[in-house]
């Protein structure tokens, strides 16, 4: 044995417990890499290491942590099936059919609905709720209340005036005859975003968004919407100034009853399948 | 139990394994489903891990979060034959934990996130054939065989990301002294959960 295989017996201990230092580390990890001497001591610590856990009594989390995995989840896809997924990068007007969903790890509708039944989401239920009975008299009046609040406070007036300016433009698509609207909550604990979104029978689709983090560089916001078993279709993309207010408008032809819009902060635009977590989220209803 | 292999072969399977195997194959596809069942199977025991090493419940919920989707994301990392995926997959949420707590403390250098996961993530199940019906009994039992110093030692690493030198401070014992704890210590369970006899690495260690 030479001197750094003596070492790293001397380090084994300490390596398989993490507890050594980062360039101990290293320096083990390198050996390990290109040393082909066996190193039983390795494997025999570290054999034992994983049963440490075993020793701990089991505790439930709470159960929304279920969901927010599952709804983070359903937003990405593993890498193998990125190929899979077909994507009209140029969205056309109009209800055309929707085309073949792609073989993408979502949930079938049934299996989505099955687990709605069985276990609702204080979030979910919330929000698939509201979407559900949303009126456009409740839609206003919740406007009202907001403006009043976000005018309350100093400094937030120009915020509030083009969130407001972006619920007008929601609140127009959403009065039109076979109009959808949707709440979009945050589905991720990093955000405190919400807002509002309507889709319009000829495909135009407008969000207005507050409390967004500001982008910065090529960072932008995408929109996203899901029917059915498809995967995450993407609508386009906008940016948020310091204000926090995010205003998107663009066209589907997939968004209906049902589907889900979503949005995530991407490092850039382009964007075919989501990189990040879904940070809002709403289902689509329709709107009288 | 269907795992009659020679001694020394690392790939014996248990049917917990292949349970395990067939929801990460699943998972490969893409099928939430599987997430589901991987989650239900393991969310208490992860929870535990997180919860332990952070002491803080908001915490632990996001590295069991981060670990999940991990897995969900990189399924096809895991390696077969080394290591069932509990042990896999309870040692991204250990690792994340680790991270997260030593994120905490500004004065640890932290590692850099692209590093490979520590190394018990990548350790062989080296007893296999006892893997599958160890219960937290038989594990408490082998930590009780340890002095409270060696499980102190160990604790302080595995509960609280602590390395041998802040441990050495810690507790005020010399550097060597931990270590060479935290040797005996992780001896002594793995023979007690072995039941086995002779160290192999009684010899020529310490030339």
């Amino acid at each position: 044995m030479n001197q750094t295989h003596d070492d790293v017996l001397d380090l084994a201990a300490g390596f398989v417990l993490g507890a050594l230092a980062p360039d101990e580390e290293a320096a083990v990890r390198d050996h390990l890499a290109t040393c082909a001497e066996p190193h039983p001591e390795i494997e025999e610590f570290g054999g034992v290491v994983p049963y440490l856990a075993d020793a701990l009594d089991p505790v439930e989390p709470p159960a929304s942590l279920r969901d927010r995995i599952l709804h983070a989840a359903a937003m990405e896809r593993p890498a193998e099936g990125s190929a899979q997924v077909e994507l009209s990068a140029a969205p056309t007007r109009g209800r055309a059919p929707a085309p073949t969903p792609p073989a993408i790890p979502f949930p079938t509708a049934e299996e989505r609905a099955a687990r709605a039944a069985a276990r609702p989401s204080r979030l979910g239920t919330w929000a698939m709720g509201i979407a559900a009975v949303l009126s456009i008299a409740v839609l206003g009046a919740w406007n009202l209340q907001l403006q009043a609040r976000l005018s309350d406070v100093e400094g937030t007036l120009a915020a509030a005036t083009a969130y407001q300016q972006g619920v007008a433009r929601v609140l127009e698509v959403a009065a039109e005859d076979g109009a959808q609207t949707a709440l979009l909550v945050p589905a991720d604990p990093s955000t405190s975003a919400v807002g509002l979104a309507a889709t319009g029978a000829d495909g135009t689709v407008v969000i207005s968004m507050r409390e967004l983090a500001p982008t910065t560089g090529t960072q932008v916001y995408e929109a996203w919407v899901i029917v059915g078993d498809a995967g995450p279709v993407p609508l386009g993309h906008f940016t948020v100034g310091a204000s926090g207010t995010g205003v998107f408008s663009g066209t589907t032809a997939l968004a209906g009853p049902g589907a889900i819009l979503a949005l995530t902060l991407e490092p850039g635009p382009g964007a075919t399948i989501p990189t990040q977590p879904v940070l809002t989220i709403g289902t689509l209803a329709a709107s009288t | 139990m269907t795992d009659q292999t020679a001694p020394g072969s690392l790939r014996v399977a248990s049917p917990v394994d292949d349970a395990d195997r067939r929801i990460l194959a699943e998972l490969g596809a893409g099928r939430l489903g599987a997430l589901e069942d991987l989650y239900d199977r393991y969310r208490a025991m992860a929870f535990a891990i997180a919860l332990r090493i952070t002491a803080d419940s908001t915490l632990a919920e996001d590295v069991v979060q981060d670990a999940f989707l991990g897995v969900w994301r990189h399924a096809d990392r895991y390696v077969e034959g080394r290591g069932s995926v509990k042990t896999w997959l309870l040692s991204i949420v250990h690792h994340r934990a680790i991270d997260a707590v030593r994120r905490r403390r500004p004065a640890v250098e932290l590692p850099d996130p692209e590093v490979p996961p520590p190394p018990q993530l990548v350790a062989s199940d080296v007893w296999p054939e006892v893997a599958g019906r160890l219960d937290a009994v038989e594990v408490r039992a082998a930590l009780a065989t340890l002095s409270d110093v060696q499980r102190e030692a160990i604790e302080l690493a595995y509960f609280g990301g602590l390395s041998q030198t802040e441990i050495a401070e810690r507790t005020a014992t010399p550097l060597g002294t931990v270590k060479s704890r935290m040797r005996l210590g992780l001896l002594a369970m793995r023979r007690a959960l072995v039941g086995e006899g002779p160290d192999p690495m009684s010899e020529g260690v310490e030339s």
